[in-house]
């Protein structure tokens, strides 16, 4: 965990709020820097933070974050930006963090407890980690405690637990007769180690405590770890955590990218309620650079909030089945008629059968896209007057839902551009011979245009239910066109391989990735402005 | 290995039978059985014999038996395809139970419905609100259709 220092000491044992382990006070103990939290908030990422050496891997909010001291209350007011916008603090973790933390915590409250170790990760197991709840009932009825939990009193006489061997053992299990090795607890309840073995086998990935197979006794880990052969238990210790995560939503969620597998602890969940009010959604990054929105579990969907995207995800899974169908990958070139599967990023397509040049939007003239910005993401009502109203609505919601899909396609494409860039960055530093900081304008670059690709796939949406005769629309139409153009730019200029090539440009790659910056940054404001003043009205 | 077990059930069953309950395979198949359960003498269930169907996966015993009414039975955990609520058929399942203790469970259901967490919300609400019209037609049911 790279920036652990910083929070860990925010895990105090004040915390009342939840009876959840692994929680920190929302507002408490964290004080943060005035431009720290500016940085990553919704729609106002700029080439700033990466420029300041700032952008790190991961949690650019705790940037600034600094421990004052135990149990300082945040004034209200600090919890927002200086025009009111809350701010979100949170932190990613792997599973293995959480892991690790969870072993530091019970190092700590080992002390409180007379029994073992691994006698308490057992109760925690049972109390899905939640040792608010197991200390309430310890003190309460230590001895029930200890029985619930399938472990055996100390007063108790101690019988012998663990591997045997015999010559001839039949296990009740497997009805086989000529078994060697047994396994059995304190209870006596005897059975074969292969029998054992499927048994657990199973149960890890369930995360509750493994019993024995006829009464509540509880294994502890060193008696799976025994029965395994190998170290079984931590995958059953990460099974139980995935558990914990799944039932604490509201402060813990996965990251919802494929194979993506980090987690983002929000620490002050007060605030989240509060984003809605200001159009604004409440934006994390994970380690993996993909940013998601907490409250509704989708990737970013910046200039549009949670109620659009949320509506307008509804209204794709109801009319776009077949939409979808008919939208295959393939196009026909517009001149020459042959199939055209699109495998690169950028939307300038130069057909390989006649060498025409066509936009893969609009499938118009490329030539005639010049000066500045593109007709094709102008949805012109006028195109067939006198059509039926109903049908019109179809069309229009045709119109941007296919403009939509374009810019996901597209967006999924520079996704694996961007897995090449780690190639170039590594050419670079071995052709060219130029230090790895100095590289750092290529994943820059690649951020800015996946970014840009996503706001732009996002603001259709928007650009749907936004009255399209109101002045501010037009405005905001523009800010798409011009983004769009920037888009694409940059694109094209990424696609370029050679390491001496890209070198000699970079100056072009900067500048193109800060006009993205500024262009992705204006049309999310600009998008936000027709929320809060009604003019884009989702609606069903 | 599960083959092993199963025949020793069956062996089992046919030396120390349970009370009220019996067992068996339908025909070549040992991972097909069928059984029967005699309807408890204390219950509206009285009189009636209700007949299972059990079906043995193949990693049995590490995985519960599937088994459902064939007969129709009007209870509170037995919805109307048959399908049995209990916790020893789900996730409380251990090895080392076995299907002459899964049918002395399934006959003490019988007995004392679990209406808390029924898996016919409709049966469960009469039972607690209204215990003799429920007792009525549990009788009526099985007068119907397991006598």
């Amino acid at each position: 965990m790279k920036e652990g220092s910083v929070y860990d000491e925010g895990f105090n044992d004040d915390d009342d709020d939840d009876s959840i382990l692994l929680e920190f006070e929302s507002g408490s103990d964290i004080e943060y820097d005035d431009t720290g939290l500016l940085r990553r908030d919704p729609g106002l990422a700029s080439l700033s933070d990466e420029e300041s050496g700032k952008g790190g891997n991961n949690g650019y909010y705790l940037d600034g974050a600094t421990i004052s001291s135990r149990n300082v209350v945040i004034p209200k007011d600090e919890l927002y930006e200086n025009d009111g916008v809350p701010k979100l603090s949170y932190r990613c973790l792997t599973t293995d963090q959480i892991y690790e933390l969870m072993l530091e915590r019970l190092e700590r409250i080992q002390p409180i407890f007379d029994i073992s170790y691994e006698d308490i990760i057992v109760l925690l197991q049972q109390y899905a980690w939640s040792e608010e709840r197991l200390l309430e009932d310890w003190t309460e009825n230590r001895d029930n405690v200890i029985v619930s939990c399938g472990l055996k009193l100390g007063h108790e006489p101690v019988a012998s637990r663990g591997i045997r061997k015999h010559a001839n053992f039949l296990c009740h299990i497997c009805c086989e007769a000529n078994k060697m090795k047994t396994f059995t607890l304190e209870c006596g309840h005897e059975y074969c180690l292969e029998c054992y073995q499927h048994y657990i086998k199973d149960k890890l990935l369930e995360g509750k405590i493994i019993t024995c197979m006829s009464c509540p006794l509880a294994l502890k880990n060193k008696d799976i770890d025994a029965i395994m052969g190998d170290n079984s238990s931590q995958k059953l210790m990460r099974s139980s955590i995935k558990g914990f995560i799944q039932k604490h939503s509201n402060h813990y969620k996965w990251c919802p990218f494929v194979d993506c597998n980090c987690i983002i602890q929000v620490g002050n969940i007060s605030t989240l309620s509060e984003f809605p009010r200001f159009h604004l959604s409440p934006y994390v990054v994970c380690d993996n650079q993909h940013r998601f929105c907490f409250k509704c579990g989708l990737e970013s969907h910046s200039p549009g909030d949670c109620h659009v995207a949320e509506l307008w995800v509804k209204m794709a899974q109801l009319e776009s089945a077949n939409l979808n169908w008919v939208l295959t990958n393939t196009k026909e070139c517009p001149k020459c008629g042959v199939n055209i599967e699109k495998n690169g990023g950028c939307n300038h397509m130069t057909c390989k059968s006649c060498a025409y040049e066509f936009c893969w939007i609009c499938e118009g003239c490329w030539a005639e896209h010049g000066g500045g910005y593109y007709e094709c993401t102008r949805f012109k009502k006028e195109d067939k007057n006198g059509a039926v109203e109903s049908k019109n609505a179809i069309r229009k919601y045709t119109f941007y839902y296919k403009l939509f899909s374009e810019h996901e396609n597209s967006a999924k494409l520079d996704w694996s551009l961007g897995l090449t860039v780690e190639q170039k960055v590594k050419a670079l530093q071995e052709n060219i011979g130029i230090s790895w900081i100095e590289t750092q304008f290529l994943p820059e670059s690649i951020r800015a245009l996946i970014e840009g690709r996503t706001t732009l796939k996002w603001s259709f949406p928007v650009a749907f239910y936004s009255d399209p005769s109101h002045n501010l629309t037009k405005i905001f139409v523009d800010n798409q066109s011009l983004l769009v153009s920037a888009v694409e730019d940059l694109s094209q200029l990424l696609q370029v391989k050679e390491p001496q090539k890209i070198i000699d440009r970079k100056l072009e790659f900067f500048n193109k990735a800060r006009f993205v910056r500024s262009r992705d940054k204006a049309l999310v404001e600009c998008g936000r402005d027709l929320l809060c003043k009604g003019i884009c009205i989702p609606h069903q | 290995m599960s083959l092993k077990r199963i025949t020793k059930e069956l062996n089992d069953l046919g030396r120390d039978p349970p009370t009220s309950c019996s067992a068996g395979p339908v025909g070549d198949d040992l991972y097909h059985w069928q059984a029967s359960i005699m309807g408890p003498p204390d219950s509206p269930y009285a009189g009636g014999v209700f007949f299972l169907s059990i079906h043995f996966p193949t990693d049995y015993p590490f995985k519960p038996p599937k088994i459902s009414f064939t007969t129709k039975i009007y209870h509170p955990n037995i919805n109307a395809n048959g399908n049995i609520c209990l916790d020893i058929l789900k996730d409380q399942w251990s090895p080392a139970l076995t299907i002459s203790k899964v049918l002395l469970s399934i006959c003490s259901l019988l007995t004392d419905a679990n209406p808390d967490d029924p898996l016919v919300p409709e049966i469960a609400h009469i039972y607690k609100t209204d215990r003799a019209k429920y007792e009525a037609t549990a009788k009526e049911w099985t007068k119907k259709y397991a006598v």
